[in-house]
C-alpha cells in the first residue's frame, strides 16, 4: 500500500512527457540497428544516450525528427508521440515537424552564408518574422541564448564559416532555437570541439534546458554525468537500461551498464 | 626464453636496406622524368599546332589591292544631276561596272591591244572589284564625272602571287598566273601601286566561291544562333534532370537503367545524333533544312548528357552536411535544393554547360548530316534561315581547290579556336567568381 502511494506520487510529479518513443524498430535492409526502443522525453530535462559505437543511439536520434527518412533503404516501424501524435502518422507533415524538433549535428555544419542569415535562414522559410525589425530581434536573442552575440555582433555579415570550431558549434545552436522548437536533438555536439569550447557548449545546454527537452547523443561518460538528468544506455540496439543520472552512473542495475561506464568495455 | 619474441631492431645501415633505399629513390626519380617529358611531348604538339596554324593563317587576314585611276564617266554610269538621283542608282546597278576599270586598263596599258589579252587584264582585279566600284557611285553620286585613284581587290591568283605562295620558276605553262600577267602585275609594282594590308572583309562577309571575298561572318552569325538554341534546350532541361535524378528520385532499377543509358549517351558519336536529327526534326517533324532551329537542336541532344552528367557530379560534391543542416531545420526539400544545394553547385553546372558548349560549338558531323553543309552566301537573319557554321565552314574550304582558300581556312580555324578559348577562359572565370567554401 505505502509503495504504491509512492508510485503513484511520482506519476504525478512526473509531468507527461514531451516525446515518447514505442517499440522503435529500425532496418536498414537486413541490418536490424535498432530493436524495439520505448524511452521518454521530458520538457526542462537532458536526456543523455550512451554507449559504444554502433549501437544504435545516432539512429534512434535521427527517428526523433524523422531524419532517417532520406535515408535509402532505411524502414522504421513503431510509435513515436510529440505530445500525444503520432510522428510517423501518414497526415504529419514532416517539414513542421523539423521545426518543432529541432537538431545539432556532430560536425559543425553552418551554412556558407553571412553570420545573420545562417540564424535567419529557419524563421525566413518559416516565416516566423514579419518584417526586418523582428527578423533582426530574432536574430539576436538566438545569438544572444546561444552565447555568441557578444563575439560576433560586429560582424554579422562575415561567414559563418570562418568562426571558430566552438563559435561554428554555437552559431548551429542559434540556428536551430531561432525557430524556435520544442526539442532539440544533439548528435555529439562536442565531439569536434575542445575542452574550453565543450565547456561552453555544455553551459548553454544547461541554461537552454529550461525551455527545451534536449536529447544527447555523447561518448563521453563524464559529459553524460555532468548535463543530463536522465541517462539511457544502448547496446546493440537495444536499450539497456535507463534511469535517472545520478542512479545509472552510482548503481546500475545491469552489469553491462556497470562494465561500460566503469570502461571495461566499448 | 622463447627467441623468436626477441624483436631486433632493423639495420637501416645494412647494404640491403641501403639499396633497397637506392632503389626506391631512383624508381621516384624516374616516374617524374616519364611525366615531365609526357607533358613536354603534349606541349610541344600543341605548340607545334597552334605555330602552324597560326603561321599558315596570317596571309590570309591581309589582302592585296592594286590602285588604279578610275575615271567615273558620265557616258557610262550616267549623270545624277540630269537623270534624278532613283534612276541614277537603278543606273549604276544595271551598268557593269567592269567597263570603267577597262576603260582605266586602256590608258595605262595603252600598247595591250588584242581583245583576249584587254580580258584578261581585267582579270588581274578580283569579281568584287564591280561591287567596290558600285558602292562607291551608291555612297556618293556626286564623284559621276571626276576621276579618282581606287584601290581594288586584287584576284586571288594575283594575291598568292604576291604573297609568294606561288612558284613562278615553274615553267609557264604548269602555272595559273602567265609571263604577261606577272609583267603587268611588274608594272603596277614598279609604280608602287600594289599594296598589301589588312582584310576586313573577312570578317564582315558570307562564303563566296571568290576565296578573296568570303568571309567568316556568315559561319560565325549561323554558329552562334545554333549555340543560343543548344543553349536554351540542353541547359534547362539538362540540369533540371540532374536535379531530379540525384535529388529526387527513387533509387531503383529503372533511375539506374536511365542513369546508365545517360552515360552511355555521352558516348555515342555525334554523327549518330546527326542522322537522329534527320530522321526527326527533317523527316517527321518537317522543320526546314540546313536552319540553325534544327541544328541547335540536334546539338542540344548531343551536349545534354555532358551537361546531366556534369551538374549531378557537382550537385553530387555538395557536402551532405548542408542538406542535413537545412533539412534539420526544417527545409523542404525543394528549398533544400534551391536555397543550398544549386548556389554550391553552380560553378561545376556552369563549367559543365560550358565545355558542353565548346564541344557542340567545334561539332561538324551531326550538322552535315541536317544540311548546315550548304553553301550559303547570305548571313543568316533568323533561326529559320538557311546558315552554316563555324567548323562546317572550315570544311567546305579545306575542300576547295584553289590556293588561296588554304589560308583562309587556317584564319578560320584560328577564329573557330579563339571562340572556344574565350569560352573556356569564361568558364575558369565563372567558376572563380561563384566558388564559395565550406
Amino acid at each position: 500500500m505505502q509503495q504504491s502511494m509512492t508510485e503513484f506520487k511520482n506519476m504525478t510529479e512526473q509531468a507527461v512527457p514531451k516525446m515518447s518513443a514505442r517499440d522503435i524498430h529500425v532496418r536498414y535492409g537486413d541490418n536490424h540497428a535498432v530493436k524495439g526502443i520505448s524511452l521518454d522525453l521530458h520538457l526542462n530535462e537532458i536526456t543523455s544516450l550512451i554507449g559504444p559505437s554502433g549501437c544504435g543511439k545516432s539512429t534512434f536520434l535521427r527517428c526523433l525528427n524523422r531524419m532517417n527518412d532520406s535515408v535509402a533503404g532505411c524502414k522504421v516501424t513503431g510509435q513515436i508521440l510529440l505530445d500525444n501524435k503520432n510522428i510517423y502518422d501518414q497526415n504529419i507533415d514532416v517539414v513542421q515537424l523539423r521545426a518543432r524538433v529541432g537538431m545539432v549535428f556532430q560536425k559543425p555544419n553552418p551554412f556558407p552564408k553571412s553570420i545573420y542569415d545562417n540564424v535567419a535562414y529557419g524563421p525566413r522559410i518559416h516565416g516566423l518574422a514579419h518584417n526586418r525589425t523582428d527578423l533582426d530581434e530574432i536574430v539576436e536573442t538566438s545569438l544572444e541564448r546561444a552565447g555568441l552575440w557578444q563575439e560576433v555582433k560586429d560582424r554579422m555579415d562575415s561567414p559563418g564559416t570562418a568562426l571558430s570550431g566552438g563559435q561554428q558549434q554555437r552559431l548551429c545552436i542559434a540556428r536551430a532555437i531561432a525557430v524556435n522548437p520544442e526539442v532539440i536533438l544533439m548528435d555529439e555536439p562536442c565531439s569536434a570541439l575542445d575542452p574550453i569550447a565543450t565547456a561552453k557548449v555544455e553551459t548553454l545546454m544547461d541554461e537552454l534546458k529550461s525551455e527545451y527537452a534536449i536529447v544527447i547523443v555523447t561518448h563521453s561518460m563524464q559529459q553524460a554525468a555532468r548535463i543530463s538528468q536522465k541517462t539511457a544506455f544502448f547496446h546493440l540496439g537495444e536499450l539497456v537500461e535507463q534511469g535517472d543520472t545520478t542512479q545509472i552512473f552510482t548503481a546500475p542495475r545491469n552489469e553491462k551498464t556497470r562494465d561500460y561506464i566503469t570502461g571495461r568495455f566499448g | 626464453m622463447s627467441d623468436d619474441l626477441n624483436i631486433k631492431p632493423t639495420d637501416w645501415q645494412s647494404p640491403e636496406m641501403v639499396r633497397h633505399t637506392q632503389m626506391r629513390n631512383r624508381r621516384e626519380k624516374r616516374f617524374k622524368l616519364f611525366g615531365l617529358s609526357a607533358v613536354i611531348l603534349a606541349a610541344s604538339f600543341l605548340f607545334l599546332l597552334l605555330g602552324k596554324i597560326t603561321l599558315d593563317a596570317a596571309p590570309g587576314f591581309l589582302q592585296t589591292s592594286i590602285e588604279v585611276d578610275i575615271n567615273f564617266d558620265k557616258a557610262v554610269i550616267g549623270d545624277p544631276r540630269q537623270m534624278g538621283r532613283d534612276a541614277f542608282i537603278e543606273n549604276v546597278r544595271r551598268t557593269n561596272m567592269l567597263r570603267l576599270v577597262q576603260a582605266s586598263m586602256d590608258i595605262y596599258f595603252s600598247e595591250v591591244t588584242d581583245r583576249r589579252d584587254r580580258r584578261r587584264l581585267l582579270r588581274l582585279f578580283s569579281a568584287g572589284a564591280r561591287d567596290q566600284l558600285r558602292n562607291m557611285l551608291l555612297a556618293d553620286p556626286m564623284i559621276a564625272g571626276t576621276s579618282k585613284r581606287v584601290s581594288l581587290l586584287a584576284s586571288d591568283d594575283i594575291d598568292q602571287v604576291i604573297k609568294g605562295h606561288t612558284d613562278i620558276s615553274l615553267p609557264e605553262l604548269q602555272r595559273k598566273v602567265k609571263n604577261k600577267e606577272l609583267s603587268w602585275l611588274q608594272k603596277f609594282e614598279d609604280d608602287d601601286r600594289v599594296s598589301l594590308h589588312f582584310h576586313s572583309l573577312f570578317f564582315t562577309s558570307g562564303d563566296s566561291r571568290d576565296p578573296e571575298l568570303s568571309g567568316i561572318w556568315g559561319a560565325a552569325v549561323g554558329s552562334a544562333l545554333t549555340l543560343f538554341i543548344t543553349l536554351i534546350i540542353a541547359f534547362p532541361v539538362g540540369v533540371l534532370s540532374a536535379i531530379y535524378l540525384e535529388e529526387f528520385a527513387p533509387k531503383n532499377r529503372f533511375t539506374d537503367f536511365i542513369e546508365i543509358n545517360i552515360n552511355n549517351l555521352a558516348a555515342v558519336p555525334s554523327i549518330v545524333f546527326g542522322l537522329l536529327g534527320l530522321a526527326v526534326f527533317l523527316g517527321t517533324m518537317g522543320l526546314p533544312r540546313s536552319a540553325p532551329l534544327v541544328g541547335g537542336m540536334t546539338l542540344a541532344l548531343m551536349t545534354l548528357p555532358t551537361i546531366i552528367i556534369a551538374s549531378r557530379a557537382s550537385i553530387k560534391a555538395v557536402p551532405p552536411s548542408i542538406r542535413d543542416a537545412a533539412m534539420g531545420l526544417g527545409a523542404s526539400p525543394m528549398q533544400v535544393v534551391f536555397h543550398h544545394v544549386l548556389p554550391l553547385a553552380f560553378p561545376g553546372i556552369l563549367t559543365g554547360t560550358i565545355i558542353g558548349m565548346a564541344q557542340a560549338l567545334g561539332e561538324t558531323a551531326p550538322l552535315l548530316m541536317i544540311g548546315m553543309v550548304a553553301f550559303i552566301v547570305d548571313i543568316p537573319a533568323s533561326f529559320t534561315d538557311a546558315a552554316t557554321a563555324l567548323p562546317v565552314q572550315i570544311y567546305l574550304w579545306a575542300d576547295s581547290p584553289e590556293r588561296a582558300f588554304v589560308e583562309k581556312t587556317s584564319a578560320a580555324i584560328l577564329v573557330l579556336l579563339t571562340f572556344l578559348i574565350v569560352m573556356n577562359a569564361l568558364a575558369i572565370w565563372l567558376r572563380q567568381k561563384f566558388e564559395q567554401d565550406w
